[in-house]
């Protein structure tokens, strides 16, 4: 079971999600990526049997609104976030992020490092690697993005409509303009977040998919390097969304760590 | 009516693999580029645009594109230079800048102004968002392209009409000392022209501040709507469109016989069309580039992409005039009456259109076409 509520965050309507049982010792705040916002999917259900679960839609992704003036680049995100832990009181935050989630989920730690109790990140994209290059997302047909986030691209069949309508396709674009707004230049990177990673002091989980088609595996290696107590660990049979691909595989990893 | 020869400068040679690629943009490789042969196509092409002075035109139009076969001219200005001096009564066009895609506009500033003043009050100074693709090409944001070219805009008039240094702010470019030397002839600046695409946003602004709208590869019906949409935008602020603000290109290809025109046409608009214009639609529509409500309405246009087209279907849908110097004359003076035009761009060499092809088709239009247009007032203009 899970709630859906809308909240403000500083004049911005926020949709949020919501379930699990609410403990004094802490939730779980998931922080979702370009895609997969507004959704409670079997991924939360799992995390939700052991813990208190927030899944919130960024401003301009899923059912939470559009604020161009206010969130113009990661750093404002940032602040954004800042303001929604705050208001809702939370301590002790087990923080899960995904991809453009966990680039959030990083730089939301190295702000403010003393906020959060574990770091869990799947698959983030957030440092500059050139020798290394992500794919680019914002070239891709939508059969290339499939191809690149799934290891078994008929899983997305269970996600996207087989004949999507005018509305759906509109509200991917309308999710890519957010998307562009953050990560378009330097592409899904902020360079200064390598050098600042030694600020992030609790421990620190890198989940990654063994084909990861999207964001090469260095990346996971470089964060696991520059973290102070970091481990990297591999989800076998899985791309750039182990979550939706394995679900039970990845909930386990993550409450094995976060307890 | 005012005549403009509009070029695009293409580099028609194309691998026998050329299939074989997605688009002929941003990731087609430059190899397929040879510089001797560009070395004479570039000769070729600005011989035509010279030769466009001699034959009466009023003007001659550069633009810029980037990273592709479709045109060689990544600087309109560079070629507008190549121009000034060897031509002395035409208007030299750009048409345009990519406003947004400069980190500093100054620059198109002070080279617009430069060749004002070289050419002696000549130039017509175009300002476009350049295509989607080029986002790509220069890692422009596109989500910011609307507010750069706005910004950029309102920076470079300032510049053009202050005579003493001011700061500048605002989102995207802060210039403490503004103070561009030289200043431009014309005043208060030259003439502006925006051609493209024409969205709700884009018509009124141009309405707004009186500015020349081009309509650019769209059937007639469109063209038609964005123009009277033109007309309604320069009522609502309060004036009638002067019909030199209507402008539209078209590409147009006369021959002694219909079935003549029509043979060669095929074969350089479809290259056009299909090699030129062969775009991936993810580099063509990037996000933000159109806002959601501009892109739904291009959703349910029924505008396919451009390599779907068969020729029927362009000439059909009035994309490309092409046929006998009488047919020609004909078709253009109904379009005259329909669409109200008093600028008419013409594409006269297009794809892969061979130099003596265009100098013959330039010709006919000069002789067989501008004296009957010229002067002419349409029957039926307006909305």
């Amino acid at each position: 079971m899970h709630e859906s509520s809308r909240i403000d965050v500083g004049g911005v309507g926020v949709h949020l999600l919501r379930g699990g049982p609410r403990r004094d010792d802490g939730a779980i705040l998931f922080l979702h990526g370009a895609g997969g916002a507004g959704v409670w999917m079997p991924f939360h259900g799992l995390l939700a049997e052991r813990r208190d679960v927030l899944a919130p839609d960024h401003p301009g992704f899923g059912g939470s609104d559009d604020a161009e003036d206010v969130i113009e680049a990661m750093d404002d995100l940032v602040y954004h976030y800042l303001a929604l832990i705050e208001q809702l009181g939370l301590t002790n935050v087990d923080l899960v992020g995904s991809s453009l989630g966990g680039w959030l989920a990083a730089e939301l730690a190295v702000h403010h490092p003393e906020l959060f109790r574990t770091l869990t990140l799947l698959a983030p994209v957030g440092l500059e690697l050139p020798e290394h290059p992500i794919q680019d997302l914002f070239g891709m047909s939508p059969d290339e993005t499939v191809a690149a986030v799934f290891h078994d691209p008929s899983i997305a069949a269970q996600i996207f409509p087989a004949e999507p309508d005018l509305d759906f396709i509109m509200g991917l674009y309308r999710e890519k303009i957010s998307f562009a707004r953050l990560a378009w230049s330097p592409y899904c990177a902020n360079p200064k977040l390598e050098r600042r990673l030694h600020r992030i002091s609790c421990p620190t989980l890198v989940l990654w998919g063994e084909h990861d088609h999207l964001v090469p595996i260095q990346h996971g290696e470089r964060y696991v390097e520059r973290l102070p107590d970091a481990r990297l660990q591999v989800l076998p049979g899985v791309s750039h969304a182990p979550f939706i691909e394995e679900p039970a595989a990845t909930a386990k990893a993550i409450l094995d760590f976060v307890g | 009516m005012d005549f403009f020869m509009f070029h695009l400068m293409p580099y028609p040679h194309v691998p026998a693999n050329f299939d074989e690629y997605e688009t002929s943009w941003l990731t087609y490789p430059n190899k397929h580029f040879d510089p001797n042969k560009g070395h004479l196509l570039y000769h070729q092409y600005l011989d035509q645009l010279e030769y466009a002075e001699e034959l009466g035109f009023d003007g001659i139009c550069v633009n810029e594109h980037h990273q592709t076969t479709y045109g060689m001219m990544p600087s309109p200005n560079v070629m507008a230079g190549l121009l000034a001096r060897r031509t002395s009564k035409v208007k030299i066009a750009m048409i345009g800048n990519a406003l947004p895609l400069r980190d500093h506009p100054l620059r198109v500033a002070e080279e617009v102004a430069i060749l004002d003043v070289v050419t002696g009050g000549r130039v017509v100074s175009g300002f476009v968002r350049g295509i989607g693709v080029e986002y790509f090409t220069f890692a422009s944001n596109p989500a910011h392209s609307r507010d750069r070219f706005n910004e950029a805009h309102d920076l470079i008039i300032k510049s053009w009409t202050s005579d003493e240094p001011f700061a500048w702010t605002s989102k995207h470019y802060r210039f403490p000392y503004v103070n561009i030397w030289p200043r431009p002839l014309q005043q208060p600046h030259p003439p502006i022209w925006v051609p493209g695409y024409g969205s709700t946003e884009t018509l009124d602004w141009v309405a707004k501040h009186r500015y020349t709208f081009m309509s650019v590869y769209a059937p007639t019906a469109l063209t038609k709507r964005w123009l009277d949409m033109l007309r309604e935008a320069a009522g609502r602020h309060g004036y009638e469109a002067d019909p030199k603000q209507i402008g539209s290109l078209l590409p147009i290809y006369m021959a002694e016989t219909e079935q003549e025109a029509h043979e060669h046409a095929e074969q350089h608009l479809m290259w056009l069309f299909h090699v030129g214009l062969k775009h991936k639609l993810e580099y063509l529509f990037p996000p933000g580039y159109m806002s959601v409500g501009s892109m739904r309405g291009m959703m349910t246009a029924g505008i396919k992409p451009f390599g779907l087209y068969t020729y029927k279907e362009l000439i059909d849908e009035g994309y490309a005039i092409v046929g006998t110097p009488d047919q020609v004359r004909e078709k253009l003076t109904e379009l005259h009456d329909l669409l109200g035009f008093g600028t008419m761009a013409t594409l006269l060499q297009f794809g892969d259109m061979p130099h003596d092809r265009a100098i013959r088709n330039m010709e006919l239009f000069a002789s067989e076409i501008m004296p009957a247009l010229r002067g002419r007032v349409p029957a039926v203009a307006g909305a």
